[in-house]
């Protein structure tokens, strides 16, 4: 069935669908709507889920870990700030392996205070062990929801979907929605490897020597190597199933180009409008859509941009001191490989700007017309400082 | 956990491969939980420790039976005292520091009215003896004593001076405050124990002290049947009367013309009785008191009423003549100004030297304080001014001879005198054990001041309550309760036009509005089984057992002594104990 609905709710259906037992979250703009569909779905018995109210999204994530190791399938969401808040128990999520899901909605941090998208905040919290899988569409935020469960309960790692603020969160798209029976079909109940049981005691999480925690330490990047697989099996068995398929990456356009975007979230779907009009000008301009972050996607980008000449990342993120990270992981994964491209690395729309086909213009315009990257990254549409003064935050 | 555990042996996640059992963390434990039901603090508020908590978790639960069942272990009037007591209980109530306190008295008057209505009978608790006892009183002290002698299987008869039993309750209070049919209803309750009434016999009229002997004990439980004269000029014209006349003769159906210009002399409840009964009969009454508001005796809903129904209270005024020819025609009073406190505290009222006032009335009602009749004690009975001496359990000289209520040294309520006629009553039962009566003050004790439980006293531990702990407001956790007002009661709309209606004026709680004014109880000190302790306990050392009476267990072997069980307690229905081995180290 067809509805027009936010991301949001594509969350909120989302989890609904794979009948998650226990929601836990904290309110945090761009994210509220998701769990605010959640506690009306729970409240008018549409989902039989436990929601718990909690304090802060530290308790958040702690009471999924909680409901996670007593077998229950977890969920929650959040935000910018509310994720900085969950960084350690984040780790803690992964290190006890539970698969929990959770939405982020990208959103930058403060200071300057901002409600507005930006990546970094689900990119800082990169090494803490979670698959991140990076959505372009309110149809890809509800599908992906459905898959994460079962990727992360195939793995025994926690998953965080991730999309845009407002971009997403909050725009009204047409979405459809699949129906529970195919969805219970394709995602079986949690059946979790070990179950905290209060009859038959063990401790978790307890102190490991130097002897032993390098070996779990390994494990865990065992289940990194292997979601790989997982992320494109579920997206296929999904794909055939629903219609829709989905994989790591995505390449379009990518055969013969000279010059190649590389993208995620939202972007995306701008980026794919300069390609056909580049194209339609006799141009050879491709994307390449990175939907997995975490793990890596290191084969899925080399096959896809080894022998390419030009390759330029739009980042909407940015490691201080260093590049936009989309660049940065893109080039630690080509590095040394025959026939890698030279990278142009462009940071543009920190703080939720707008990244319209012209800054995309702009950025194909770099890639074809430098021989090499600066050093820096381009930053596209940059004001100067008089102009920020009188314009304000937004032109 | 096959799923989980790794080719080379090691599982997916750190966890340890035995079963944790055998480390019994609980050696670490400094402090222990223990479950112990406590005294709530309006429980221990109560002079008569009337057991509120437990009638208001059942109600809550819709038991009306029990919780009323629950009441009458204490009290055997609840339709009364729900009435007429002052509620103490409300004045601690640990809700009023969160918001309200709650409405007792409306849930108590329900609960009684709803046993009358179902005309609910009262168990005994043993099976008749050859013990008898003479109660000198029908009173709520001697209807107290004998009913709670009654039940504890001891024969009883009551010798009352008027025609009807209920002293001060039947000729002192108005039917506007308490109707006739709600008093004789549970009185009658009293008199299916088996108790025997006898009426129309004054102690040392009809019967004399001696013919008394053939009892095996006796409670004296005679009241105060004296007015105070006012004793100034005048005070002997046609047209001044005496309050508690004034009350019997209107409770006894006759009437009196008091004019339509009344004075009323006191501050206390009987001043606001005979004032709220004098505008019923159409005057327009004004009360005069020697000192301020803040001294009135009378609780505050009566003065409150008395105001409502346009009753004019008059402050820092004393009487000093009634003029008249031999009808009053007017009264002169002298304006007060207030000194140091004196003997009771208050603070001392002095005229000022020629402020005086005159107001035309054509009657004077004086409410000043009632005295006893002594005339009818042996001379071996010791008598301190108008008090009876007896010890802490209501026992005077003669080691047979008890007494209660307002003869003895203690406040003049209603809820003292059924407290004094309970304690008599277990005393009593003690001396026919042979054991010192004394014991019952151990016994049946119930919180900090001298509260004496009949439950506690038959069932001793069994009634699962710990006598000495009262849960106060800071035991209680009041992040669990939302905030909610007190539930309204329902009062007639007539104070426009009172005259000639004694009907009564507060009509209680509509009936579902009981049980949500139970539902807004802490229920301190009470375990409603709500489950926080064992949702908070981290260590799993809190365990369900099924056993209604006894719904949780700390298992020792592994409760750390954290003491967030008790902590999170919403009603203070855990304590923590020091452990022996770290009082050892103290």
């Amino acid at each position: 069935m067809k509805r027009v609905i936010i991301g949001n709710h594509a969350v909120s259906i989302g989890a609904q669908l794979a009948r998650v037992d226990v929601i836990a979250a904290y309110p945090i703009t761009p994210q509220t709507g998701i769990v605010e569909e959640l506690a009306e779905l729970c409240a008018h018995g549409d989902l039989e889920a436990k929601f718990v109210k909690v304090e802060s999204e530290h308790s958040a994530m702690a009471s999924c870990i909680g409901a996670s190791a007593g077998g229950s399938r977890a969920f929650t969401a959040t935000s910018s700030q509310g994720l900085a808040l969950m960084h350690e128990v984040l780790h803690w999520a992964s290190g006890a392996r539970l698969p929990i899901v959770m939405a982020e909605v990208n959103r930058a941090l403060a200071p300057a205070w901002s409600i507005w998208s930006e990546q970094t905040d689900s990119l800082a919290q990169r090494d803490t062990g979670w698959l991140q899988l990076y959505c372009e569409s309110n149809q890809e935020v509800l599908d992906t929801t459905v898959q994460a469960f079962k990727i992360a309960e195939r793995v025994k790692l926690p998953t965080m979907i991730v999309l845009d603020a407002f971009f997403l969160s909050h725009t009204s798209e047409s979405v459809e929605v699949p129906e529970q029976a195919d969805v219970d079909d394709f995602l079986p109940p949690y059946e979790p490897a070990v179950r905290m049981n209060v009859d038959d005691p063990h401790a978790f999480g307890s102190l490991v020597t130097p002897d032993a925690y390098y070996e779990f330490r390994h494990k865990i990047q065992q289940g990194f190597d292997e979601a790989k697989d997982a992320i494109d099996e579920v997206g296929h068995e999904y794909g055939k199933r629903f219609g829709r398929f989905y994989g790591q990456v995505e390449a379009y356009r990518t055969d013969d180009a000279d010059v190649v975007l590389v993208t995620a979230s939202t972007i995306t779907s701008t980026a794919r409008d300069v390609v056909d009009e580049r194209r339609a000008h006799g141009e050879k301009v491709g994307l390449l859509k990175i939907r997995a972050f975490r793990p890596f996607p290191f084969e899925a980008v080399r096959a896809a941009l080894l022998g390419v000449p030009k390759v330029a990342v739009i980042d909407r993120n940015l490691s201080f001191g260093h590049h936009g990270i989309f660049h940065a992981e893109l080039k630690s994964a080509l590095y040394g490989q025959p026939q890698a491209p030279t990278i142009f690395g462009c940071v543009a729309g920190l703080g939720g700007r707008d990244i319209t086909p012209d800054t995309i213009h702009q950025i194909v315009d770099i890639a074809q017309t430098s021989d090499e990257p600066t050093e820096e990254p381009y930053w596209i549409g940059l004001k100067q400082a008089e102009a920020v003064a009188t314009n304000g935050r937004s032109r | 956990m096959s799923d989980a555990t790794h080719p080379n042996g090691m599982p997916l996640m750190p966890m340890t491969s035995g079963n944790t059992r055998g480390n019994k963390t609980g050696s670490w434990r400094f402090l222990r939980p223990i479950y112990s039901d406590a005294t709530a603090a309006c429980r221990a508020g109560c002079p008569n420790v009337n057991d509120i908590q437990s009638a208001m978790r059942l109600l809550a639960d819709g038991d009306l039976d029990r919780a009323w069942e629950s009441l009458i272990w204490e009290n055997p009037f609840p339709a009364i005292t729900g009435r007429v007591c002052h509620h103490p209980c409300e004045d601690v109530c640990n809700r009023a520091k969160f918001d309200d306190a709650l409405g007792i008295h409306s849930v108590e008057r329900f609960l009684g009215d709803h046993a009358l209505r179902e005309a609910k009978r009262v168990p005994k608790l043993r099976e008749l003896q050859s013990t008898s006892v003479a109660v000198i009183g029908a009173g709520p002290a001697g209807l107290a004593c004998a009913y709670h002698l009654a039940r504890l299987g001891h024969g009883v008869t009551i010798y009352e001076a008027d025609d009807e039993p209920g002293g001060v309750l039947r000729y002192g209070i108005p039917n506007y405050r308490l109707p006739k049919d709600i008093l004789e209803g549970e009185i009658e309750r009293v008199l299916d124990l088996g108790v025997r009434l006898v009426t129309d016999t004054r102690l040392g009229e009809g019967l004399q002290w001696d013919e008394l002997k053939v009892f095996d004990a006796m409670f004296v439980a005679t009241g105060l049947g004296r007015s105070r004269r006012l004793d100034v000029p005048g005070d002997g014209l046609q047209g001044v009367h005496d309050g508690l006349e004034f009350l019997r003769t209107l409770n006894t159906g006759g009437t009196i013309d008091v004019g339509q210009r009344v004075a009323v002399i006191g501050g206390g409840n009987t001043a606001m009785d005979v004032a709220r009964s004098a505008r019923r009969l159409g005057a327009e009454v004004d009360v005069f008191y020697r000192r301020s508001r803040d001294e009135m005796p009378a609780i505050a809903d009566e003065i409150e009423e008395a105001l409502e129904e346009d009753v004019e209270i008059h402050t820092l005024l004393s009487p000093v003549a009634i003029h008249g020819d031999d009808r009053v025609a007017s009264i002169e009073l002298v304006r007060m100004r207030l000194g140091e406190p004196d003997d009771s505290g208050r603070r001392r009222p002095i005229p000022i030297e020629g402020d005086t006032l005159t107001r035309e009335v054509e009657a004077v009602i004086t409410a000043i304080g009632e005295g006893p009749d002594f005339s009818f004690l042996p001379e071996t009975m010791e008598t301190d001014w108008n008090v009876i001496t007896v010890d802490d359990v209501g026992r005077t000289r003669d080691p047979s001879v008890w007494a209660g209520g307002d003869v003895v040294a203690q406040p003049h309520t209603v809820v003292d005198a059924l407290a004094s006629g309970k304690r008599a009553a277990m005393a009593i039962d003690r001396m026919f054990d042979d054991v010192d009566p004394r014991v019952i003050r151990e016994e049946a004790r119930l919180g900090r001041a001298n509260g004496l439980s009949m439950r506690r006293y038959v069932q001793g531990a069994a009634t699962g309550v710990d006598p000495e702990r009262v849960v106060d407001y800071d035991e209680v956790n009041p992040n669990y309760f939302p905030h909610k007002q007190r539930t309204p009661t329902t009062k007639r709309n007539g104070y426009h036009d009172i005259a000639d209606d004694f009907e009564e004026v507060e009509l209680g709680f509509i009936d579902s509005f009981a049980q949500r004014e139970a539902e807004r109880c802490f229920n301190c000190g009470t375990c409603t089984e709500c489950d926080n302790c064992f949702v908070f306990c981290p260590d799993f050392a809190v365990l369900r057992t099924g056993d209604p009476d006894h719904p949780y267990r700390i298992d020792t072997d592994y409760c750390k002594g954290c003491g967030i069980c008790a902590h999170e307690c919403p009603r203070g229905a855990i304590r923590l104990e020091l452990e022996e081995k770290a009082v050892a180290q103290v």
